[in-house]
């Protein structure tokens, strides 16, 4: 009874790949909560993008006078213990924690992919052995890692996205290589092997683009995962370099005053709610619009 | 079965080994040693301490042994393999921050602490979770569903010093029902460290109950089951639920495991003395010999966890042959 | 699913039933409950480094003397020694011991308790970190060495069991406060012998202090209980439970519940709050938070530059965000020791900064901001200030980085790491200063004993401690003087001296305040007293809890 673990359908293979997207959209544009995930997430995007436009201050001119002010129209969220306006902060904060969030869960996506993809095909012993491997990354104390790399790299973006990277990446390639073990014994693989077909054909032609749905949830999932894995960075102190935000480090900055300050967690804290709520609403969504198996319920 | 056990054991070992020896390295060529402060430590103190702690081997190869053409030494006379000769003795060492006491000790002592509070997260992750999963897929696409999906939803994704703070500003703060921490016995001192601790797990475990029991339910046993005009519960119950379980019961090891040892944050927020704290602490105060010891416990746990629920799953499902 | 919700249900209804049987916190005026912040590392005398194990060997164990903290300066006064004489210029010091002190276990204590504790503490085997502070005392630093193994050789001495005598290499202004260090109270051999490193678990330990540790949950509370046998007039306490709450917030909320009676540390951004209650204690301590300078590396191998950078600094801008309570100072030696000269050491002057800089051979253009150098027109590079991980820190580097924008034009990047890497850039930075990663860093000093030497000599060429690479020949002597020097204003002068030297001469380093400590207590806690050196003396305090 291992299918029941294995839920993803083979009923694919029978349709053509262009009419399963198509239909995959108009399931996804059904999901009300979705759909609304999907435009805050875009949303989100431009307000990463366009940060500099929209922050009426700069994330780190101090105007010692205002400090810790509570939020009023001028600080609309209020000021920090320097005097700086939360807001902008929060929206330059968007930029840091979006670019983590996403660059994080592109990196991990392809380096999980890849190796997830050739322990799942090859099968056997060299399976055994990459597999074997991740266990260890999985039990490695990861917070050793990020010191050092930080010592390597220095404190830029750069550190923290390589680590997290590294951390990541090993849940993906589990994912992967269970989605991969699934799709190799279907028939149509089977009878390309039988046929003599490149190992890099089958791979690139039959297996990825019949994985593509659940890699791309994986995606919708992984992003919030790196958004979080950030704020714990920040909630041990080896997050991003001030005067840089993210929402993990104003989150923190704010969890030190919560009874006092209770705005400069509210703030933050709610930007990473609703944005990881976006996204793992978004990721059911398409989970369900891409399993074909929920079409008649 | 006891076979399958002892294999699966077998195997473990050589995934220690590497895993030991690789966090041996990777420790120590992280800048910082244990006994490294702001506050300088003359030189002729310093040695003595390292003499004391074999700290003054060099970590990996002995050169000077090279040198001396003393073969052996270049491996044996090394902070590593002084380790790994303790480590199969059962040896982890003493603790180089906690001075006195030894590794094996603090283990002792926090391991159960966790352990317990895992427990009931856990319970709370079963207990809620499943019911909550079962719900939303009985009643799909309903109000019912999308409630109980967004409210595990809500659970994975708050930080977990958020929900701390929350929980201690509504019922230690403002309704003044349960200490904002502490860990003294008494049943109110789990209560809100329970709930941080296991919101996220109640969250994924719903999730996977639902997505697994959606799959089950439009199988065809259960068809069959419905068809032969069974009765709707005991259909749910004994076929769907059931079978729906399985995918459940596979995370749940590393779910455990991760549970147990992940808890930094709520022990950190709570004041709670277990072991999770030292899996960041140890790293912070390059407390070597704990560092070690703690992975290993970490590994160790996953092991026998995922031993358990393979164990487990053959008593589930007889079809489950366990090779 | 019917299973199920019947034991849901069953928990949902036995949880009420809890609600009754309630918590061990029974508030009665026997027993104190104070936060530690953090497991001690080490209650053994000669291993522990740190205030929070000190804090509770304090009151565990007695030593030669005490400081008399109700007292401006500190008085020296006597404790297991009833009497002292220094002879021979100073280089012989002869404890005369009381004859009615016990051990918790009934044994009496003796002069011989006193040597095998000072012996251990320098014993290369024990490998104490603390052993330097024996160094002064006559082949105390060889026996540490390995170099003299016959301890009979080393200035520690039990004449009989009721006197101790010590003897110097040289004379030493301060060496009676050593004789307060509760790293060298008195230890019994024969348990020590007889447990290993487990002696001082709760069920081994022997003390002889007002107080005795009775349980030690690891990492959560311990609990100190009066010592009956104690010679001196008992504390009004029979109980001290000790936590170790590391998350300020959470103490916060179980002091504010009741839970707590005393807590030693309070969120900084809940001060302005907590300010405003007589419940809100704060004092300054013995301690100087400063700015290192990299003297080596350029531009700051120009003293003129750093004079620039130390003018250019508003001390109150930044004790005020903090918030904290804390004394704006530009003394190295801290208020309220031997030497504090408020006067000595830059204070914010824009316009002579400016000037400071154009003698560093700078120039600045009206229509560009920036510093170029006069002669190669290169402009004034961007600088690097290094601090370890912490809020408060990161709030100060924040500012400076403003601040130095703002009244001076100069720029500057912060670069925060984590203690230990921090610690160990600032060690290995020694090796060739000129191509460390940093120009400035900041470090705190905390006073081992209330005596300037303390301080100054940090900053001696040849100290561990002076990470600005800096070294001043003339500096070093004056407070070698000073060292030996026990006239009053003479060594006053001479630490004048010295810091003017070290502070605006050249300018190595920059202090910035006094660190003030900060604590909650309420009006039932009596007897408590506010002190410099942040002692806590548990038999001090008593409780007057208003109980229905």
């Amino acid at each position: 009874m291992n299918e029941v673990t294995q839920k993803k359908s083979n009923s694919r293979s029978s349709s053509p790949a262009s009419s399963l997207w198509q239909d995959a959209w108009k399931r996804l544009f059904k999901n009300k909560a979705a759909v609304i995930s999907l435009f805050y997430i875009i949303g989100i995007i431009l307000v990463a993008i366009f940060a500099d436009v929209l922050a009426p201050f700069s994330y780190e001119v101090q105007s010692p006078e205002n400090r810790l002010a509570f939020p009023n129209t001028t600080y609309w969220m209020g000021t920090d213990i320097l005097g700086r306006d939360l807001f902008s902060r929060v929206i330059y904060g968007t930029r840091m924690s979006m670019s983590v969030g996403i660059i994080i869960a592109f990196c991990s996506l392809i380096v999980g992919t890849i190796y997830g993809s050739l322990s799942g095909y090859a099968g056997g012993q060299l399976d055994n052995i990459l597999m074997r491997v991740v266990d260890i990354l999985y039990t490695f104390p990861s917070l050793l890692l990020i010191i050092l790399i930080r010592v390597i790299f220095g404190p830029g973006l750069f550190g923290i996205f390589l680590a997290l990277t590294i951390v990541e990446w090993v849940s993906v390639s589990r994912i992967v290589r269970g989605q991969i073990l699934q799709v190799k014994e279907m028939a149509y693989v089977e009878a390309a092997r039988a046929v003599g077909v490149k190992h890099q054909i089958i791979i690139a032609r039959h297996i990825l683009p019949n994985i593509l749905g659940p890699i791309i949830v994986t995606l919708t999932f992984e992003i919030p995962a790196a958004i979080l894995s950030e704020s714990f960075l920040s909630f041990i102190g080896l997050g991003l370099q001030p005067p840089f935000s993210s929402w993990g480090s104003l989150a923190n900055d704010g969890f030190q005053a919560f009874k006092s300050y209770p705005y400069l967690i509210f703030f933050p804290g709610m930007a990473i709610f609703l944005t990881v709520l976006a996204f793992n609403l978004l990721g059911d969504g398409l989970r369900d619009a891409l399993d074909p198996k929920l079409k008649n319920t | 079965m006891l076979l399958f056990i002892l294999k699966r054991l077998f195997i473990s070992i050589p995934v220690i080994f590497i895993l030991a020896t690789l966090t041996f390295c990777i420790m120590r060529v992280t800048p910082g040693g244990p006994f490294d402060k702001d506050k300088a430590i003359p030189p002729e103190i310093k040695a003595n301490i390292e003499a004391k702690y074999h700290l003054d081997k060099p970590p990996f190869i002995n050169t000077p042994a090279f040198h001396e053409k003393k073969w052996i030494n270049i491996l044996t006379e090394t902070q590593y393999f002084y380790y790994m000769k303790g480590l199969a003795r059962g040896d982890l060492g003493p603790s180089y921050k906690y001075l006195g006491r030894s590794v094996t000790d603090i283990i002792r002592d926090s391991l159960p602490v966790s352990v317990e509070l895992g427990f009931y997260a856990a319970l709370l992750a079963f207990l809620l979770g499943v019911p909550l999963g079962i719900l939303a897929a009985y009643k799909h696409n309903t109000w019912i569903d999308n409630a109980a999906m967004f409210t595990a939803i809500s659970g994975i994704t708050l930080p977990s010093f958020l929900v701390a703070a929350l929980l201690i500003y509504i019922f230690s703060i403002k309704m003044g029902w349960l200490p904002a921490g502490l860990w003294d016995g008494g049943w109110e001192y789990k209560v809100l460290p329970t709930i941080a601790l296991g919101l996220r797990p109640v969250a994924i475990i719903a999730r996977l109950m639902r997505t697994s029991m959606l799959d089950v339910i439009k199988a065809d046993y259960v068809r069959t089951a419905r068809a032969k005009g069974l009765n709707e519960v005991w259909v749910i119950l004994k076929h769907v639920v059931k079978n729906s379980l399985i995918p459940v019961i596979t995370i749940s090891g590393p779910l455990i495991a991760g549970i147990i040892t992940g808890s930094f944050v709520i022990e950190h927020v709570f004041a709670i003395p277990g072991i999770a704290k030292h899996f960041i602490l140890a790293v912070t105060n390059r407390d070597y010999t704990l560092i070690m010891g703690v992975t290993l416990v970490y590994a160790v746990l996953l092991i026998i966890a995922n031993i358990l629920v393979d164990v487990f799953y053959a008593l589930v499902d007889p079809r489950i042959k366990l090779s | 699913m019917k299973k199920i919700s019947t034991l849901l249900g069953l928990v949902l209804i036995s949880l009420p039933l809890f609600l009754s049987c309630s918590s061990r916190f029974k508030l009665t005026n026997d027993t104190l409950y104070f936060n530690l912040g953090t497991e001690p590392p080490s209650l053994d005398p000669s291993k522990a480094t740190d205030t929070t194990s000190n804090l509770v060997i304090e009151n565990i164990m007695d030593s030669l003397t005490d400081y008399d903290i109700s007292t401006a300066d500190l008085k020296i006064v006597p404790k297991v020694a009833k009497s002292w004489r220094i002879t021979k210029g100073g280089k012989v010091y002869t404890f005369t011991l009381r004859n009615d002190i016990l051990w918790t276990d009934g044994k009496k204590v003796t002069a011989h308790d006193f040597e095998y504790s000072w012996r251990r503490l320098i014993d290369p085997a024990t490998a104490a970190e603390y052993a330097y502070f024996l160094f002064d005392v006559k082949n105390a630093k060889a026996f540490n060495e390995g170099k003299i193994k016959d301890f009979s050789k080393v200035g520690i001495k039990a004449l009989d069991d009721h006197t101790f005598q010590i003897t110097l290499e040289k004379p030493v202004s301060y060496f009676l406060h050593v004789s307060t260090f509760s790293s060298l109270s008195p230890l019994r051999k024969d348990v020590i012998d007889q447990w290993g490193d487990r002696w001082t678990e709760p069920e081994h330990i022997v003390t002889e202090g007002p107080f005795k540790l009775v349980q030690w949950k690891h990492d959560y509370q311990l609990t100190l209980e009066r010592n009956e046998n104690y010679y001196d007039a008992k504390g009004k306490l029979k109980k001290v439970e000790c936590f170790m709450i590391v998350e300020q917030s959470t103490a916060l909320s179980l002091y504010q519940t009741r839970k707590l009676d005393i807590i030693i540390q309070v969120p900084p951004l809940d001060i302005p709050k907590l300010k405003q209650t007589p419940e809100f204690h704060s004092g300054n301590f013995l301690s100087t938070y400063y700015i290192g300078i990299n003297t080596k590396k350029a531009p700051l191998n120009n003293p003129y530059v750093r004079k620039a950078l130390a003018s250019s600094i508003n001390r109150n801008q930044i004790t005020e965000m903090l918030q904290k309570g804390d004394l704006p100072s530009s003394s190295l030696i801290p208020m309220g020791m031997q030497g504090y000269n408020p006067e000595l050491g830059y204070k914010l002057n824009v316009a002579q900064a400016q000037e400071w800089m154009k003698k560093a051979g700078y120039e600045k253009k009206e229509s560009n901001p920036t510093w170029v150098h006069s002669k190669t027109k290169e402009p004034f590079p961007t600088l690097t200030f290094m601090y370890n991980t912490n809020e408060a820190h990161k709030t100060i580097a924040e500012d400076l980085q403003a601040q130095w924008k703002k009244n001076l034009g100069v720029s500057m990047v912060i670069d925060n790491q984590e203690w230990k890497v921090y610690n160990n850039s600032l060690q290995s930075s020694h090796k060739s200063p000129e191509t460390a990663s940093f120009h400035l860093f900041r470090l705190g000093w905390n006073a081992d004993y209330p005596d300037p030497d303390n301080f100054m000599s940090l900053f001696t060429s040849y100290s561990d401690n002076n990470h600005t690479h800096w070294g001043n020949s003339k500096f070093d002597s004056l407070t070698e003087k000073a060292k030996v020097i026990l006239d009053y204003s003479k060594r006053v002068d001479l630490y004048n001296k010295a810091q003017k030297i070290l502070l605006e001469e050249d300018t190595a380093i920059i202090p910035l305040y006094v660190y003030a400590h900060q604590s909650m207590w309420r009006d039932e806690v009596k007897g408590i007293q506010m002190n410099p050196l942040d002692r806590w003396y548990f038999d001090q305090i008593w409780l007057e809890r208003n109980i229905k």
